[in-house]
C-alpha cells in the first residue's frame, strides 16, 4: 500500500504514459490523414533505440545527439517506404478500396522486415548502455535522471506537435485532411505532400522515442511490438485523429499499466491491455474523446 | 460458367486425382522427417482454407485464427488423462478415445467461441475487426498462461499420443475437409451472398441478404476445423505450451499464404501453402531470419502486385486467353 | 394502397430532416417524389426500406407495419430500392450482380441455375445482356445505373424505388432510361417510385408528384396540377414578388 501511494509509481506512471504519448501522437498522425494502421510503427521505435545505442558505444556519442540522427533515419524510411510502396496503394483504387486492409498487410510486411532484417544484422541478443542514470530524489520519490529527461522531453514534443496541430498553417491544412481528404484537395492542399510529411513525422516520433528509451530501457529487434500495440490502444482510447486525446489516453494508459501491473503482478499487464482494447473497440469504437463512428451502424 | 472453368474441367480432375493419391501414399514413400513435413503441410492446408471461409468471401480479415487451434490444443492437453483409455458401446470397443473424444469437444469449443467471440466483434468494420481478432486471441493466450501459472503447470505432457502416420492421415481428412468447406461454400448460395457482404455490406442488405447471420455462420464455420487441427497438432510432439500453440505467427502465416495463393477460390490456398512451405523448408534451417524477410517482402509485393494470388493470376490469364480466342 | 406512411420523422441529433410526412401509393402507380437538395427525400426512402429507423411515425406495406424492419427483411417483403450513388458489387460479374438480387429477393431463389436463368432474362430486358460477364467496376455509370436497376429487378418486387437514377446521365441516355423505366413497369407489373432532379423525366413519366421541401411535405398531385402550385413555385424559384 505503501508502495500505491508514494509517488514512485506515479512516476513512473508518467514516464511510461509519456513515452506511450510520443509513440501514439505519431501512429495517429500517420493514421488520421492516410488511413493507415501501421502496425510498424513500434519497430521504428526500435530503430531509434539501435542507433542510439550504436552511436554510443561506438563513438561516445551522446543520445540527445543520436535522437537527431534516429529522427533522421526514421524519416528516411518514412519516405523511402511513402515513395515506393504506399503511393502506388493510393494511386490504385482497386487497392484504394480496401486501403485499410492492404495497407495493414503492408505494414505488417514492413514490420517483419524490420524486425528480422535488425536481427540478422545484429543477433537477437538484447543490448543496453548506461547513460545519465544517476538516481534523483523528487519527493520521497526516486528517479534515474534519464527517465526524468524523457518525460519532460516527451511532454514536450507532444505538447509542440498539438501546438503546432493547432496554431499552424500546416497544421490547419493537416487537420482539414483528415477530416475530409476530397474538400482539403479541392480547397488546393497538396495532400501528396502532407501525406508524405505526416508520413515521416510519425515516424519520427516514433524513432525519437526509441531512442530517449534505449537509455534506461534494454533493446533488443523485438522489442516495438509492446509500443505498437500500446500506441493501437492509445490511438482507439483517445480518438482517432485526435492529437489531444492521444495524451491524455497515453497518460491513462501508463498510469493503467504501471499502476495495475503493482496491483496484480507483471503477468497482467497483457491481459490489462488487449482487455482494454477490445473494451473500447466494442463498446466505444469511437474512443473516450474521439466522435467519428467506425461501426457498421 | 465461364470458360475458366470448362477449358480447366477435364483438367481439374485429373489434378485432384493425383492430388489426392499423392497425399494417400505418401507416407509410404517418403522418410519419417518428410511424413513430418506432410504432416505440416496439410495442417496448413487446413487452417488456410477454413481461414478464406469467413475472410477470403467476406473481407473481414480475421487476425487471431490462432485462438481456436490454441483452445483446441489446450483442451487436448487439459483433457488428455480424463478421458478412459477405450469406451464400450453397443458391445463394441472403441480405443483412441483421448484423441477422438478431444477432437469432438474441440470443434464443439471453438464454435462456440466463435458464436461468442463473433456476435460482438462482426460488428465493427474493416481495420479494426483484424486489430479485435488480434487482441482476442492474444487475451485468451495470456488468460491461459496465467491459468497455467496459476495451477503451477510449465507445459503439459500427452504420453501415449498416436504414431506418426496415424496423425498424417487425421490431418490429412482435417485438410481434406477444409478443402471440401471452401470448395462448396464458395460456389454455394451462402458464399454469394458473403462475396456480396464483401463488395458492399450495406447494399447486400438491402438485397435481402442476412448479414449479421451469414457473417457469423462463416465465423464458426471457419473456426471448427481449426479447433480441431490445433487439438491434433499438440500431439505431434506430445507437448502443450501456450506460448507456442497460440503464437500469433500462425494467424499471421495462414493471412499469408491465402493471400499468396488467392483468397476467393479454393483451390487458391493450395498453392499458397505449398510456396511457403517450400520456401520455409529451404531456408528455415540455416536462415531462419532471411525467410522472415523474404516471407515479408512477398507479402508486400502480392498484396500491391497480385491480391488475388497465385490463383487470382491462373485464372486472369485463363480469361483473357478465352476472350482473345472469342475475339477472333 | 400497397404503401403507406402517416407522420413519418427523422431526426439526426438536432436536424430534422423528414419532419411528419404521411404519404400513400397504390398499387401501379408511378409516383415521383421531387424537392431540392436536403428536402429529405434520400433520408425518406431510407427509412422505408429499412436502412434508416424512423424517429417517429409509421410505414405500412401491403397492410402489414414496417418501420424499423432491418433492410434484408424489407427486400424480402417486395421492395426494393436502388441508391443515389450507384452500389455494384464490383469485384462480381454483372450477371453475377444481377443473381444476388434473384438469390436472395422475395422468392428466396435456392437453386443458383434458376437463378442465373432469370438473371439473364432481365438483363436483357435493361439491354446488358451482352455485358453478362463484364465485371461491375468496367461499365460506364449509366450501364452501372441499370446495373442497379437490373439487380433490383431481379429480386422480384412489388415496389421499385429509384433514387435519382437518372442523375449524371446525359440527355440522350436520360431518353433510354425513361423508355426503359416505362418498359420495366410494365412488363414487371410494377408500382414505381422514384425521387428524381430530372424534372423533364418527372413530368413525363410519373402520374403523381410528391414535393417535398425541408423535410416536408408541401404539395402532391399531377404533374400540371404541381407546377402551377404557388407553395412548389415559391419553394423552387423564391416567393413572388
Amino acid at each position: 500500500m505503501d508502495v500505491l501511494l508514494s509517488g514512485q509509481l506515479l512516476i513512473a506512471a508518467l514516464v511510461t504514459g509519456s513515452i506511450y504519448a510520443l509513440v501514439a501522437v505519431g501512429l495517429n498522425l500517420i493514421y488520421g490523414t492516410m488511413r493507415m494502421l501501421n502496425v510498424a510503427h513500434g519497430d521504428l521505435a526500435m530503430i531509434g533505440a539501435y542507433v542510439a545505442f550504436w552511436m554510443f558505444s561506438l563513438f561516445g556519442l551522446s543520445p540527445f545527439l543520436s535522437l537527431f540522427l534516429a529522427m533522421a533515419l526514421s524519416a528516411l524510411l518514412a519516405a523511402i517506404f511513402y515513395h515506393f510502396i504506399f503511393k502506388r496503394v493510393m494511386a490504385s483504387s482497386k487497392l484504394l478500396d480496401r486501403a485499410e486492409a492492404n495497407s495493414l498487410l503492408v505494414f505488417f510486411g514492413i514490420a517483419v522486415i524490420l524486425q528480422n532484417g535488425t536481427a540478422a544484422l545484429f543477433t537477437t541478443n538484447p543490448r543496453g548502455f548506461q547513460y545519465l542514470d544517476q538516481v534523483l530524489q523528487i519527493g520521497n520519490a526516486a528517479i534515474t535522471a534519464n527517465r526524468l529527461v524523457t518525460l519532460i522531453l516527451s511532454l514536450i514534443l507532444v505538447v509542440a506537435v498539438v501546438a503546432f496541430f493547432r496554431f499552424t498553417l500546416v497544421g490547419l491544412a493537416l487537420r482539414a485532411l483528415i477530416q475530409n481528404r476530397t474538400a482539403s484537395q479541392i480547397v488546393g492542399i497538396n495532400i501528396e505532400r502532407i501525406f508524405l510529411y505526416s508520413f515521416m513525422l510519425g515516424f519520427a516520433l516514433s524513432g525519437l522515442a526509441g531512442g530517449l528509451v534505449s537509455m534506461y530501457e534494454q533493446i533488443w529487434p523485438f522489442m516495438g511490438f509492446p509500443y505498437t500495440i500500446a500506441a493501437f490502444v492509445i490511438i482507439i482510447l483517445g480518438g482517432l485523429g485526435n492529437l489531444f486525446g492521444s495524451l491524455a489516453a497515453g497518460m491513462i494508459l501508463g498510469v493503467l499499466e504501471t499502476f495495475g501491473i503493482a496491483i496484480t503482478g507483471p503477468n497482467f499487464r497483457s491481459i490489462l491491455i488487449y482487455g482494454v482494447l477490445i473494451l473500447v473497440l466494442l463498446l466505444r469504437p469511437q474512443g473516450l474523446f474521439g466522435g467519428k463512428r467506425v461501426v457498421a451502424r | 460458367m465461364t470458360s475458366v472453368f470448362k477449358e480447366l474441367k477435364g483438367l481439374n480432375g485429373v489434378v485432384a486425382l493425383v492430388l489426392v493419391a499423392a497425399v494417400l501414399f505418401w507416407p509410404a514413400l517418403a522418410s519419417d522427417y518428410l511424413i513430418g513435413f506432410g504432416i505440416l503441410l496439410l495442417m496448413w492446408v487446413a487452417y488456410t482454407e477454413s481461414w478464406i471461409v469467413l475472410s477470403g468471401l467476406t473481407g473481414y480479415f480475421s487476425f487471431g485464427h490462432v485462438v481456436f487451434a490454441g483452445l483446441g490444443g489446450y483442451l487436448m492437453a487439459a483433457l488428455w488423462l480424463v478421458w478412459p483409455e477405450e469406451i464400450e458401446i453397443a458391445g463394441v470397443v472403441i480405443g483412441g478415445v483421448q484423441v477422438w473424444a478431444s477432437m469432438l469437444v474441440s470443434a464443439a469449443a471453438a464454435a462456440v467461441l466463435a458464436l461468442v467471440v463473433g456476435y460482438p466483434c462482426l460488428r465493427v468494420r474493416g481495420p479494426y475487426f483484424v486489430i479485435l481478432t488480434f487482441g482476442v486471441a492474444e487475451l485468451v493466450k495470456f488468460i491461459v498462461i496465467n491459468i497455467e501459472a496459476g495451477l503451477s503447470k510449465s507445459g503439459r505432457l500427452m504420453l501415449g499420443g498416436p504414431d506418426t502416420y496415424t496423425l498424417y492421415y487425421l490431418m490429412g481428412s482435417l485438410a481434406l475437409a477444409a478443402f471440401l468447406l471452401a470448395y462448396f461454400v464458395s460456389r454455394s448460395r451462402f458464399g454469394a451472398g458473403l462475396r456480396a457482404i464483401r463488395e458492399d455490406e450495406d447494399a447486400a442488405e438491402t438485397m435481402g441478404i442476412p448479414v449479421t447471420r451469414y457473417k457469423l455462420t462463416a465465423f464458426v464455420l471457419s473456426a471448427i476445423i481449426p479447433g480441431v487441427v490445433g487439438a491434433l497438432y499438440v500431439l505431434r510432439g506430445g507437448y502443450f505450451e501456450p506460448l507456442q500453440v497460440f503464437d500469433p505467427k500462425v494467424s499471421l502465416t495462414m493471412i499469408c499464404m491465402a493471400i499468396m495463393g488467392g483468397s476467393d477460390d479454393a483451390r487458391g490456398p493450395l498453392f499458397g501453402v505449398v510456396f511457403l512451405s517450400v520456401l520455409s523448408e529451404i531456408l528455415w534451417a540455416k536462415f531462419p531470419l532471411i525467410y522472415q524477410i523474404l516471407v515479408g517482402l512477398v507479402l508486400i509485393t502480392f498484396v500491391l502486385g497480385a491480391p488475388d494470388g497465385i490463383w487470382g493470376r491462373i485464372v486472369q490469364a485463363t480469361r483473357r486467353r478465352a476472350a482473345g480466342a472469342v475475339a477472333r | 394502397m400497397l404503401l403507406q406512411t402517416e407522420g413519418l420523422e427523422k431526426r439526426f441529433g438536432g436536424v430534422v430532416a423528414v419532419r411528419s410526412v404521411t404519404l400513400s401509393v397504390a398499387a401501379n402507380e408511378l409516383v415521383g417524389i421531387i424537392g431540392a437538395n436536403g428536402a429529405g427525400k434520400t433520408t425518406l426512402f431510407a427509412m422505408i426500406a429499412g436502412n434508416q429507423r424512423p424517429s417517429a411515425g409509421t410505414i405500412t406495406f401491403d397492410g402489414q407495419r414496417i418501420d424499423g424492419l432491418r433492410p434484408d427483411m424489407v427486400s424480402r417483403r417486395g421492395i426494393a430500392r436502388t441508391f443515389q450513388i450507384v452500389r455494384p458489387f464490383s469485384s462480381l460479374t454483372v450477371l453475377e450482380n444481377v443473381e444476388i438480387g434473384a438469390l436472395f429477393g422475395t422468392r428466396q431463389e435456392r437453386s443458383q441455375t434458376v437463378a442465373r436463368e432469370r438473371s439473364k432474362a432481365i438483363l436483357d430486358q435493361v439491354g446488358l445482356g451482352n455485358r453478362a460477364d463484364v465485371l461491375a467496376s468496367d461499365l460506364t455509370l449509366a450501364g452501372r445505373k441499370r446495373l442497379e436497376v437490373a439487380r433490383a429487378l431481379a429480386t422480384e418486387p412489388k415496389i421499385l424505388m429509384l433514387d435519382e437514377v437518372l442523375a449524371g446521365l446525359t440527355p440522350t441516355e436520360v431518353d433510354e432510361a425513361v423508355a426503359m423505366i416505362r418498359a420495366v413497369k410494365s412488363r414487371f407489373n410494377l408500382t414505381i417510385v422514384m425521387v428524381e432532379h430530372v424534372l423533364r423525366a418527372v413530368m413525363q413519366l410519373c402520374e403523381r408528384i410528391i414535393v417535398l421541401h425541408h423535410g416536408e411535405k408541401i404539395a402532391e398531385g399531377t404533374p400540371a396540377q404541381v407546377s402551377n402550385d404557388p407553395a412548389v413555385i415559391s419553394a423552387y424559384l423564391g416567393a413572388k414578388k
